[in-house]
């Protein structure tokens, strides 16, 4: 299997972009699993949480619960960085260029979209 | 605790119906999370369109971590039409203030009706790949026309192109400047945009749609976590159970009929289209 992936970009690349988004899924996963079993035993019932305010004090629970939100929330933009740089190796320069634009498209909607 | 744990139980529930039905159509579920939200749980709007991001996210990502292994998702043709969404959407924010949503809702509710009479009635026309076609095999990638191809329901593999593309960019970019004025997720949108615009099969349109939906999703989360709507507790559960749902879907769109998948997306369509001509009319039912 290892040579037939080396010898095949595309196949290649599907395994890459797989074992990213399976990572993904499965720390955010156990992320969020942890949080809730935390949280059934704390006694204060925590609302909505920002994202600043995980790296402030907020219940154990809540702030687990809360990175596996955020490490879900990566995901999406990890897999487009991984697909800039993959189609960058394999020479489709067309498709990195594209897979570019949603990046800075995507990173533009995150910095300019200011709380209203 | 315990009713905390009942709360829990069922917003899990509710999760993997809507992570079953998102893999199986290509869409992220978040027009079931928000009404049952808004109906059941009484969670304010913004509370419960960040946590039908974080479905989105959490479908894009169970769904799209399948699709993309078992190659029906096509990664180049999903990031073209990414650009034409979001391009599309942004346009849409802007030009929002300028029109008034009853009209935009009640055009755009009759012409998902239209869609969804389209996809009810189409079939799939594509032929089993030979296995002399060059080039053909699960998982691979045509990067200049945008086509490949991917293993069907009855195991045979089937080579696909994406046709008129210019016609499928125009209705993303359509889809997305709708979507971006009313506030409707892209994912029911983006299915039909590959199916009857480019005629890519179902299957590839839907795993293409899952795996994109994520991207457009993600961007709209950070703006509201950021601004603290984001609630752990209602999130959770939910992302939980639409990740095991989402899984589960893959396994049974594996094995479903296309013309069976279309049918549920036209009824989804049909729906939907039915809230926004209600909406044009003044009735909203939770969003």
């Amino acid at each position: 299997l290892a040579a037939r992936l080396s010898s095949d970009p595309s196949l290649r690349d599907r395994a890459i972009v797989q074992g990213a988004l399976r990572a993904g899924l499965f720390a955010s996963f156990a992320l969020l699993v942890a949080g809730m079993v935390v949280a059934s035993f704390e006694h204060a019932s925590a609302g909505p949480v920002s994202l600043a305010a995980l790296f402030g004090r907020v219940p154990l629970g809540s702030r687990l619960m809360g990175f596996g939100i955020l490490v879900l929330g990566l995901t999406p933009v990890v897999r487009v960085m991984l697909l800039v740089l993959l189609w960058v190796r394999e020479h489709d320069y067309r498709h990195a260029a594209i897979a570019g634009v949603v990046l800075v498209i995507l990173i533009a909607s995150v910095v300019l979209g200011h709380p209203a | 605790m315990d009713a905390m744990i009942g709360r829990e139980v069922i917003l899990a529930g509710i999760g993997v119906a809507a992570g079953v039905l998102g893999a199986l159509v290509g869409i992220g579920g978040g027009i079931i999370v928000v009404p049952c939200l808004v109906l059941l749980f009484g969670v304010s709007i913004r509370v419960a369109v960040a946590t039908s991001l974080i479905a989105v996210v959490a479908t894009s990502t169970a769904a799209g971590s399948v699709y993309v292994g078992s190659g029906t998702a096509n990664m180049r043709l999903g990031m073209t039409l990414e650009v034409a969404t979001t391009l599309g959407g942004i346009t849409g924010g802007l030009i929002a203030a300028w029109i008034a949503p009853t009209v935009l809702a009640g055009v755009f509710g009759v012409m998902m009706g239209i869609t969804a009479a389209l996809m009810f009635r189409g079939r799939e026309g594509h032929a089993v790949a030979s296995s002399s076609e060059v080039g053909a095999r699960a998982g691979w990638e045509d990067s200049v026309h945008l086509g490949g191809g991917y293993v069907d329901e009855r195991g045979a593999l089937v080579a696909y192109r994406a046709e008129r593309v210019p016609i499928g960019l125009a209705i993303s970019l359509l889809a997305g400047v709708l979507s971006g004025m009313l506030g409707v997720g892209g994912g029911f949108l983006k299915v039909p945009a590959m199916v009857l615009g480019m005629r890519v099969p179902f299957k590839v349109a839907a795993a293409t749609s899952n795996f994109m939906i994520g991207v457009t999703a993600a961007s709209s989360l950070f703006v509201y976590f950021a601004r603290g709507d984001v609630h752990p507790a209602i999130a959770a559960p939910i992302a939980v159970g639409i990740s095991l749902g989402a899984l589960l879907g893959t396994m049974l769109a594996h094995r479903m009929a296309p013309a069976a998948l279309r049918r549920i997306l036209a009824i989804i369509l049909l729906l939907v289209g039915m809230q926004m001509v209600l909406k044009s009319f003044g009735v909203e039912l939770g969003r």
